[in-house]
């Protein structure tokens, strides 16, 4: 495409734009070359969210850069320098340190889980032809959810540590006492509630974008695959999963992110009134949302921010390295 | 292909249209406006945290309304705010930006919004009658010799007991630690448990035991909680028996572990008391946490909601002028908002002698015991600061040493500490 | 033939077990519902009993009418504020991703890469932190309690960009090119072909934008500081005060506040489906 890109091939005088003034071109007007046309075609389609992210994000990113290496409680203003000491304080503070491996640890193991549920669902509601409406909005209802009003339902409905949790309720037909979900730590149980909590609330949302991936493939490559006689195993790994990379990398890419930035399950389901301290596992988020939001020290509190980004984009360079950010054709 | 899909697009859109419309015509009546405001030369913008109890913001907004028909130059236009554990984080953004309110709630008084000029000194407000409020409270809100907040409610926390239980396993309410830890084991029957302090089996008891075995967990300029490593090792033992509640659906400071027989004993607040007494009749008691052991003290935990002035507000005197007539002068209204909808005391100690629903039964009982027993927060304490101490607190309960893991957290409070006195 | 019989069978089989499969999952997806609806229905010592009860002794709708009659909650009109948000900012959101995913995969000019960072960038520095100076940001230019300063920061989501991309990098080619060969610029092909064959992916995402918008949080507690301008999500959030926690009641908003979302995905479904059909006529 980009050989073609140079001749003027575009000065048709077949054009039927209805758009177009006059039918005879203007006697002196210069048409865009080619390149010139494709920058503004780009500007024009870039610019509204360019402006936008600037305007109500990069400003807020730049100011918060510039609060990580000033001292800042309780103000955002700048000019009270202390240079790295922000990001050494965090560093040296043990349990942030904890709470980035475990975000680490806890982003491997629930990344995998997601993407392997949501693609599993999509595949097998694309498959079938009846009831295809009511299982999506089955799957998808859950988002619907929000975190706080979900961590209630899990807390107090279904892994509640009295007997009438149905967690319990079914446990006892087993003859198992009732357990705190939440508070046993040893097996950490609590870990069931979160992933479970998670998944539900993640998976349809997912779900959607690989059908919505699904259905951008060609039904004539499955036509194909069936007559050749494949199986559904091989047709899913020579035609679907294939076909679904750029798809697959894209939702990857925002699992990683969504996973390393932790926070509202955890929260949700940890918080006891207001505060924090005796949950088993922090996330990073969890940490610096106290001390930003809530000790309103702005300045560790950025510098938290970056920390994170940082570990965020290492990640996903690797993730890059190994898959390759969807790069396109050409 | 294209005019099918044009179409269809334009119906998605038009369906867009439509639900705009619809909801664009109903929002568009504001009904905030206050009819009070007009005519007045001042209006002050007063915030509260929501309330749960029925009545609380028709009631405040009388308040305001009375005031100003009492001065006419000032109105009052009163914000209802957001829940308990959302609304410092609103105000504390509010206070940064150009829509602070000129006077707001606070549930935890901060030292450091006085030291850091974001709240006006209030002693002129309190003039002479500062010696009938609590002395606990006074001591609260005062950073570095002045007083910069005014309690409007306390609420006493203290530890709630079945009668009828306790005399079956033949337990008296404890008085020591030992008694506390000993009365726990033999009220664990069957599906009931002995005491309930929290979901997380923590809740507030690390404060409770440290106080208990008599220190503070600030002095003066230095974080000293590390040395009530012996009291609050008592964790260790409290889960080591299994005697503690864990994981109801409801938390500590909802009485309904309590009410549904979960618990035998539970930490509440006497907020829940009219709860409790409709569930259980008078098969109740409240005493405070007990001392460590005999040379500790009995404690009980003051909190309660406080009122303070944006130092940056252009209304500094019209606001004065509203505290001092509302809460330090009107004991009728003090004596409404204290137990006409929720249940609290007014921190005024001639104020709650007057108010009949205190001076009988076991709320009689808890208003002695925020008076002898009660004890703050202190005003330095950051949530880093409590998240670390519970942290320590949580790892103790586990199996962790208690001094170690305390001296350890107690040395990063006191770099928060440092930090936040410059 | 004995082969193709075979063939036969097992795709029977095989469509029996997606269908057991899906089911006993939806189950499993639908039970946290279920609970959540039973509780709206119950009385608050039901809620917090300790023994098990399969449904409410009584079925009264009290616990959804207490929700409305409320003055001091307005959540009524907190619905119609979510609504009036949520309808706004998906269209225009997923309008606008698509157009910069469109440009991003399809249109390469020097500097592309360098754009799709910025945008995935905002996606990496985690938005908590930020949330203060973007509030500074926003009040100053008047937005507190205002309905534009609720919706404007949510109309550019770098998420949907990064989705959009990718589905257009998988986009068939030959049809841009027919597109361009009758002589359609750049913009002509995204408005005339890109757009409208992209149903699937905007009902998809337009869903998604509506449930973000729905259920966001953190910035209309902080933005819209008077109850007249509070979203759903913060009335129900008032629903839970430090001392009386309202279980019943809570449950039963969140019921209500779901209602919504579950018309919406049917109103999305259609679309969805349309562009099955699409899809179809394409190749």
């Amino acid at each position: 495409m980009t050989a073609t890109g140079t001749t003027p091939a575009r000065k048709s005088p077949l054009h039927h734009d209805a758009a177009r003034p006059a039918p005879a071109p203007a006697p002196r007007r210069r048409r865009l070359t080619e390149r010139q046309s494709k920058a503004l075609a780009f500007a024009v389609l870039t610019a509204p969210i360019l402006l936008g992210l600037g305007l109500f994000r990069y400003v807020a990113i730049g100011w918060s850069f510039l609060l990580s290496f000033s001292e800042a409680r309780r103000t955002i203003s700048l000019g009270n320098w202390v240079g790295l000491d922000n990001y050494r304080e965090l560093l040296s503070d043990e349990r942030f340190r904890d709470s980035l491996t475990m975000i680490v640890l806890f982003t491997a193991l629930i990344v995998p889980l997601t993407f392997a549920a949501s693609l599993g669902l999509a595949v097998l509601v694309n498959r079938i032809r009846r009831g295809r409406a009511f299982f999506r909005t089955a799957f998808l209802l859950p988002a619907a959810v929000s975190y706080v009003a979900a961590a209630m339902i899990w807390k107090m409905a279904l892994f509640s540590g009295v007997p009438s949790g149905l967690a319990n309720t079914l446990g006892a037909l087993f003859g198992a006492d009732p357990t705190p979900w939440i508070q046993t730590q040893s097996p950490p149980l609590y870990w069931i509630v979160l992933v479970t909590l998670r998944l539900w609330l993640q998976v349809g949302l997912y779900m959607i974008l690989f059908i919505a991936g699904l259905q951008s493939i060609p039904p004539h490559l499955y036509e194909a695959a069936a007559l050749d006689g494949a199986g559904p195993w091989r047709t899913f790994r020579s035609i679907t999963f294939p076909m679904l990379r750029n798809t697959s990398v894209a939702i990857l890419l925002l699992m990683l992110i969504a996973a390393l930035q932790a926070f509202d399950e955890f929260y949700a389901i940890f918080s006891t009134g207001a505060s924090l301290g005796s949950e088993p596992v922090r996330t990073p988020l969890m940490h610096l949302y106290g001390v930003a939001l809530q000790d309103q020290d702005y300045g560790v509190g950025s510098a938290g921010a970056f920390l994170l980004t940082l570990l965020i984009v290492l990640v996903t360079l690797l993730q890059g390295r190994i898959l390759g950010f969807s790069r396109d054709k050409d | 292909m294209p005019v099918s899909s044009a179409l269809s697009r334009r119906g998605f859109l038009g369906t867009s249209l439509l639900f705009v419309a619809g909801a664009a015509v109903a929002c568009s009546s504001n009904p905030q406006e206050t009819a009070s405001a007009k005519g007045a030369k001042v209006t002050l913008t007063q915030w509260y945290h929501q309330y749960g109890e029925e009545g609380t913001q028709a009631a405040v907004k009388r308040y305001a309304e009375e005031f100003t028909k009492a001065n006419p130059d000032i109105a009052v236009n009163v914000v209802w705010g957001a829940d308990v554990s959302q609304y410092e984080t609103k105000l504390n953004a509010a206070l940064l930006g150009a829509d602070a309110p000129d006077i707001f709630e606070l549930g935890d008084f901060r030292a450091e919004m006085a030291r850091k000029g974001q709240l006006e000194p209030l002693d002129d407000v309190y003039g002479a009658a500062k010696d009938g409020f609590n002395k606990a409270d006074l001591d609260y809100l005062t950073v570095d010799g002045k007083l910069y907040g005014i309690k409007t409610i306390d609420d006493v926390m203290v530890l709630y007991y079945r009668k009828s239980l306790l005399k079956k396993a033949g337990v008296t309410p404890p008085t020591t630690f030992a008694e506390l830890a000993d009365a726990a084991k033999k009220l664990t029957t069957g599906g009931a448990k002995g005491l309930f302090i929290g979901n997380d089996g923590i809740g507030d008891s690390p404060y409770l035991l440290a106080w208990s075995q008599g220190v503070d967990l600030i002095d003066g300029k230095r974080v000293v909680y590390a040395d009530a490593a012996k009291a609050i090792g008592g964790l260790r033992d409290l889960h080591a028996d299994k005697s503690v509640l864990l994981g109801f659906t409801t938390d500590w400071y909802d009485p309904g572990a309590f009410n549904q027989g979960a618990a035998a004993m539970q930490w509440c607040g006497l907020w829940a008391l009219p709860a409790v007494e409709k569930a259980l009749g008078d098969d109740f008691g409240v005493v405070p946490w007990p001392s460590y052991d005999a040379s500790g003290k009995a404690v009980a935990r003051l909190g309660g909601w406080t009122q303070a002035i944006h130092s940056k507000s252009k209304h500094v005197a019209e606001a004065k002028k509203y505290l001092e007539w509302l809460w330090v002068k009107q004991a009728d209204i003090q004596i409404d908002w204290a137990v006409k909808y929720g249940f609290h005391v007014p921190p005024q100690s001639e104020v709650a002698a007057k108010t009949p629903e205190l001076s009988k039964g076991a709320a009689k009982d808890a208003v002695a015991i925020a008076n002898k027993n009660g004890i703050s927060f202190p005003a330095e304490w950051t949530q880093a600061m409590q998240a670390e101490f519970i942290a320590a607190a949580a790892d103790i309960a586990k199996g962790a040493g208690a001094e170690k893991t305390l001296e350890k957290a107690q040395s990063k409070a006191q770099s928060d500490l440092d930090k936040q006195l410059g | 033939m004995n082969n193709a019989v075979n063939r036969h069978r097992g795709s029977v089989l095989g469509s029996a077990a997606t269908y057991l499969a899906l089911c006993l999952m939806s189950v499993v997806f639908l039970i946290p519902f279920y609970m959540l609806l039973r509780n709206a229905f119950m009385t608050t010592p039901e809620v917090t009993a300790t023994d098990w009860h399969w449904l409410p002794s009584s079925l009264s709708w009290s616990n959804f009418t207490s929700l409305f009659d409320n003055p001091e909650r307005p959540f009524g009109r907190s619905i119609l504020n979510s609504l009036l948000i949520a309808v706004i900012s998906a269209p225009v959101s997923t309008l606008l991703a698509s157009m910069a995913g469109y440009a991003l995969a399809r249109i390469a000019v020097p500097g592309r890469a360098v754009v799709l960072s910025l945008i995935v960038g905002t996606l990496m520095i985690p938005q908590a932190v930020t949330f203060l100076p973007t509030f500074v940001v926003v009040g100053s230019m008047g937005g507190v309690n205002t309905m534009w300063g609720l919706i404007a920061p949510g109309l550019f989501n770098a998420f949907a960009v990064v989705l959009f991309r990718s589905f257009y990098l998988s986009f068939p080619a030959e049809i841009e090119e027919a597109g361009r060969i009758d002589g359609l610029s750049y913009l002509g092909v995204y408005g005339r072909i890109i757009l409208p064959n992209s149903v699937t992916m905007i009902a998809s995402l337009g869903a998604l934008s509506f449930i973000e918008a729905w259920n966001s949080f953190l910035w209309p507690l902080m933005i819209g500081q008077d109850p007249s301008s509070w979203t759903v999500q913060i009335a129900l959030s008032s629903f839970l005060t430090s001392q009386t926690v309202n279980l019943p009641e809570l449950f039963a908003g969140t019921a209500v506040a779901i209602l919504p979302l579950v018309v919406m995905f049917l109103v999305a479904q259609r679309h969805i489906v349309q562009g099955i059909a699409m899809s179809g006529l394409k190749s």
